[in-house]
């Protein structure tokens, strides 16, 4: 046996293992990411195997989980909002035509996806990350792999294209509901009349297609993170429980991150007018 | 090039974060055996049987299964062994989310290529022959233990395995179903020629079932023998296992 190693070196060691932990991590998420696009291909390739069935199966729970949960938090948020934009703009400029024209512009490129994308990180990806988790622990994982199947292509893919298909939808969703409270709350409150504030003439095509990536975006990035989160399950239901918060933890944290670097990114695209 | 045995181990090291369990595990299995593996809780038997199916990468040593090493197969390369050697899990696993029926056909729709309505009848008559008919459309949360480890064991036999692995397969059964499943393990393997590894502490289904018995210990085979000549072993290590002392020479960790 060597000699116990030295104080520095074992300083280092402590600073050094958390690093490494947190680069294989990032390892395995880009892993799971990778996994799950060539499942794509595996399953919907040419002469691959659909599950039948699956995605729609998954669309409907993501639907049916976060359908009204959605609409009311994003309605209660446009209104806030708008209660707010409208008073400080009354005391700032006394002007309230151009509220209505900018709120639509904010929630088209930013609020709509990114809000409802806030609230699918906690629903969907505490769904995924609960179900893989407990199928992890309980050795299910290792049945279905026994049985000829990938876990990735099995679970993951069909939860991935759902997710993507259901985030856009819910953002159209949700993005018309917060505008259509904000509206209201505007007329309301202080008498905008409705038809100077559904005036879509600021938005452009480059709105929409931002709003629209970043929904997809979004849509895909919770499945992978709250996949991978349920696949580094350990343990017992208390691994589960584990996985469950980091899954909703991570995916609000990537919704948030994914929002600054595509905002960043189509800032730079169109020299910083957005 | 020495001739191997149908499934072999060889020098196996495995340990999990710094703790060894297998230290150099030796054990050669043959064609149509019934092996028992038995050994105190925690000693690596569940985790050797994973090596061979490779849920579990070994550290060092060698798997051969048939001709051919399988210790360094990728995810990929796995799945032809997975379908040869079946493996039943300690605690059945039967997924959560699907009938029986479909438990039993996921496999022969995976593996065989089945179509779903083909893959569906065959699991039908695989229930009914393990006495499952009646609750062949419940979940799994609906039945018995012995009930899903009897499904999990049709699960199992759909793709006929030429090895499969019974992790404890008995444990938790009453007298009468532990007997219909060794008399299983011994016609699978008198009839069809499969070999058996099994896990288990079960007494009377070792002396009445097994071919060998292999005692793990410290990770590694410390004794391998028939069953007879096990329960006759001078070995004070054995003895204390057999007789089941809590006191003697064995060394158990945590406690
Ligand atoms: N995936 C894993 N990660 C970390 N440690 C593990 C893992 N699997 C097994 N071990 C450890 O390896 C040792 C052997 O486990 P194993 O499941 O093989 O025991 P066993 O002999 O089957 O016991 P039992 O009779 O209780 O089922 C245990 O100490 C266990 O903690
Ligand atoms: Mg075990």
């Amino acid at each position: 046996m060597s000699a116990a190693p030295s104080l520095p070196v074992r300083a280092l060691a402590a600073l050094g293992r958390p690093v490494v932990a947190a680069a294989r991590a990032t390892l395995e998420l880009w892993g799971v990411l990778i996994g799950t696009l060539a499942g794509i291909i595996r399953s919907y390739g040419k002469g691959g195997r659909r599950p039948r069935g699956a995605v729609l199966a998954q669309m409907y729970a993501i639907g049916n989980r976060s359908l009204v949960f959605v609409a009311v938090t994003l309605g209660f948020i446009g209104m806030v909002m708008m209660y707010q934009a409208c008073l400080q703009f009354s005391r700032a400029i006394g002007d309230l035509s151009q509220v209505g024209l900018q709120f639509l512009r904010l929630v088209v490129s930013d609020f709509g996806p990114t809000l409802t994308a806030m609230m699918l990180a906690t629903r969907v990806g505490a769904g995924i990350a609960a179900e893989i988790g407990s199928m992890k622990v309980t050795e299910q994982l290792d049945a279905l792999r026994m049985s000829g199947v990938l876990p990735i292509d099995y679970l993951l893919v069909p939860r991935f294209l759902a997710s993507i298909v259901m985030t856009v939808a819910l953002t159209i969703l949700g993005a018309a509901i917060m505008y259509g409270a904000g509206g209201l709350t505007a007329w309301l409150s202080f008498g905008v009349n409705p038809r100077t504030f559904f005036d879509p003439a600021m938005v452009q095509p480059r709105h929409l297609a931002l709003g629209l990536i970043k929904a997809v975006t979004y849509g895909a990035a919770i499945p992978i993170v709250s996949g991978f989160c349920g696949l580094r399950a350990r343990g017992s239901s208390e691994g589960v429980g584990w996985a469950t918060t980091a899954a909703v933890v991570g995916s609000s944290f990537a919704v948030i991150a994914l929002d600054f670097a595509l905002s960043v990114g189509a800032l730079w695209l169109f020299g910083g007018d957005l | 090039m020495t001739a191997r045995a149908f499934v072999e181990f060889i020098g196996v090291e495995k340990a999990f974060a710094g703790k060894p369990v297998l230290r150099g595990m030796d054990l050669a299995i043959g064609k149509g055996e019934i092996l028992y593996i038995i050994g105190t809780s925690g000693v690596g038997k569940s985790v050797t049987i994973k090596h061979l199916v490779g849920f579990l990468p070994i550290d060092r040593g060698e798997i051969w299964f048939d001709g051919q090493r399988v210790d360094q197969l990728d995810e990929r390369g796995f799945y032809p062994v997975r379908r040869r050697v079946g493996m039943v899990f300690q605690n059945a696993t039967l997924f959560d989310a699907m009938t029986l029926t479909e438990n039993v056909a996921l496999p022969l729709r995976k593996h065989q290529g089945l179509g779903w309505k083909a893959a569906l009848a065959d699991a039908r008559r695989r229930l009914a022959q393990v006495y499952l008919a009646d609750f062949a459309d419940r979940y799994p949360a609906e039945l018995s233990d012995g009930m899903r480890k009897r499904a999990a064991i049709a699960r199992t036999l759909t793709l006929a395995p030429e090895v499969v692995l019974f992790d404890e397969p008995t444990t938790g059964l009453d007298p009468v179903n532990a007997r219909r499943i060794d008399r299983l393990i011994r016609e699978l393997s008198r009839t069809l020629g499969v070999t058996a590894v099994v896990v288990s502490h079960d007494l009377p289904s070792i002396m009445s079932v097994a071919d060998r018995v292999a005692f793990l210990y410290q990770g590694r085979v410390h004794a391998l023998a028939t069953p007879a000549a096990l329960a006759a072993s001078a070995d004070p290590i054995v003895q204390q296992f057999i007789a089941g002392r809590s006191s003697g020479p064995m060394e158990t960790p945590g406690f």
